[in-house]
């Protein structure tokens, strides 16, 4: 989305595709900061 | 419509409601509420209990213009030719009953609910005229200022005046017209869109029947741009100027009335000249509305759990490259249903709608794609969460377990992120893939 409208983000953000927000888990998300992410953002 | 209403295996609901759908393609069952007329089908429409009935209403068609009676045929060319009784309007006398030869009339009549099997559904809900606040440029304030419907039901030979133009407030044929473009529609406080210069293409077509009508008819079209995009637009719009209507490039202020003659005097200012603001004064307003969504669109939105766009119609498939299909397969859409158009493209979507239906029906097998969501019943606790958070309703919780429909589950994974037992995955995204993307991600930092 952000690649589309030619937006900038920093390098840090790294994007991971699912098919649909619904499908995003708590466990994946707890999984994402217990390994080290300083946040998830659920976009879509 | 007549001819369809002959077609043999095509059958017309008219003064019908869809109650509900369910289903999915190829196998839709239809719920449709056929209200009450109060009239049964023995009724040949011969009109003889139109005369005798004392109770009067307005008639819709017309635009409320001219008055009916409670028995009334729609319109004209109603299909089918049936009375219907406006039970709001009817004082029962019974003096209908006691003419109709066929004894059509039962008052006692009762809404009959059908249900019908269906493949697929093409959604041709059509359009509403944008109705203006009271007093948004006199409308509904000053009796002279009307909509373009009105202008085009007393336009017709049937209509309310027989074709003749009168003004409502004295009944005398107008001489100096003006036609106001784009209202409610190109406007960032309304509609933000263009109805696809049909309004436009309307506006001219009338000024051209007026001068037809009455040659020194003196018509001005305030607008701010003439859209007559089309297959001979551009020279009907070139016709209607070189027979003497005046063509303004303006945003009409203001409008107020003068109180004795009614006539309406109009603030504007010509964009296009340097004479600055003037006002001019019209015995007719005629405001040219936005093409909206049909009144009651919504709720066949939420029965067929369509999307809308922005504008309020319904969304299609991908605006430019699918304009037809919906994305639920075996719903397609077809004229103002989708997006504001003219009767050519109208007819040209219909006919699409028609093939895409035709070329999905036409086959003994329907593929779908392999994301679905799968249920390992063993670990289903039967909970139902999974089936109230599914937004295509696709799953459901069977005796044994929740159970997925494959044809209606679109892969989305609502019911596995809400599943306490981790009993549902989905194929192609299952869960430990996304542990090793997220792992794989965070080791580098």
């Amino acid at each position: 989305m952000a690649g589309t409208i030619r937006a900038q983000y920093p390098a840090t953000i790294r994007p991971i595709r699912i098919n649909c927000t619904g499908r995003v888990t708590p466990s994946l998300m707890m999984r994402a900061i217990g390994k080290g992410a300083d946040g998830v953002i659920v976009a879509g | 419509m007549l001819e369809a209403a002959r077609t043999p295996g095509l059958n017309i609901y008219t003064y019908s409601e869809v109650e509900d759908v369910s289903g999915f393609v190829g196998n839709f069952k239809v719920k449709i509420r056929k209200n009450a007329r109060y009239v049964n089908n023995e009724c040949n429409g011969c009109g003889s209990c139109f005369d005798v009935c004392p109770a009067y209403g307005y008639d819709e068609f017309n635009e409320g213009m001219n008055p009916r009676k409670a028995i009334y045929l729609s319109f004209a060319q109603a299909v089918p030719s049936m009375a219907q009784i406006d039970m709001n309007r009817c004082i029962k006398c019974g003096l209908c009953q006691n003419v109709c030869e066929v004894n059509a009339i039962e008052f006692d009549q009762e809404d009959e609910v059908l249900e019908l099997e269906v493949g697929s559904i093409i959604v041709a809900t059509g359009w509403d005229e944008y109705e203006p606040k009271t007093g948004y440029l006199g409308y509904n304030k000053y009796p002279n200022v009307i909509t373009q419907m009105k202008l085009e039901r007393m336009l017709a030979p049937n209509g309310p005046t027989m074709g003749h133009l009168v003004r409502p407030s004295d009944g005398k044929t107008p001489k100096k017209y003006l036609f106001i473009q784009c209202v409610g529609s190109r406007d960032l406080n309304k509609q933000t869109y263009c109805s696809a210069g049909v309004c436009c293409m309307i506006s001219i077509k009338n000024t051209k029947l007026i001068k037809q009508h009455y040659p020194d008819a003196d018509i001005t079209v305030a607008y701010m741009d003439i859209r007559a995009a089309g297959k001979d637009y551009e020279e009907y719009f070139t016709a209607s100027r070189k027979e003497g209507v005046k063509y303004v490039r303006t945003n009409v202020s203001k409008i107020h009335e003068d109180p004795e003659t009614g006539n309406l005097k109009v603030i504007l200012q010509n964009t296009l000249s340097s004479t600055g603001i003037k006002e001019f004064e019209y015995d007719l307003v005629v405001l040219s509305c936005a093409m909206v969504p049909a009144i009651g669109v919504e709720k066949i939105g939420n029965i067929l759990k369509l999307e809308t766009s922005r504008d309020g119609f319904f969304k299609e498939f991908h605006s430019r490259l699918n304009p037809i299909d919906t994305k639920i397969p075996g719903i397609v859409l077809a004229g103002v249903a989708q997006g504001p158009k003219s009767i050519s493209e109208s007819i040209s979507q219909g006919r699409a709608a028609a093939s895409s239906l035709a070329r999905l029906m036409g086959k003994d097998k329907y593929r779908i794609l392999l994301i679905r969501a799968t249920v390992d019943k063993e670990k289903c606790a039967k909970c139902g969460l999974c089936e109230l958070n599914c937004p295509y309703d696709a799953i459901s919780l069977k005796v044994d377990g929740a159970e997925v429909n494959e044809i209606l589950c679109r892969g989305c994974g609502s019911c596995l992120a809400n599943c306490p037992s981790e009993a549902i995955t989905l194929r192609y995204y299952r869960e430990p893939q996304y542990e090793k993307q997220i792992d794989a991600i965070l080791e580098e930092i």
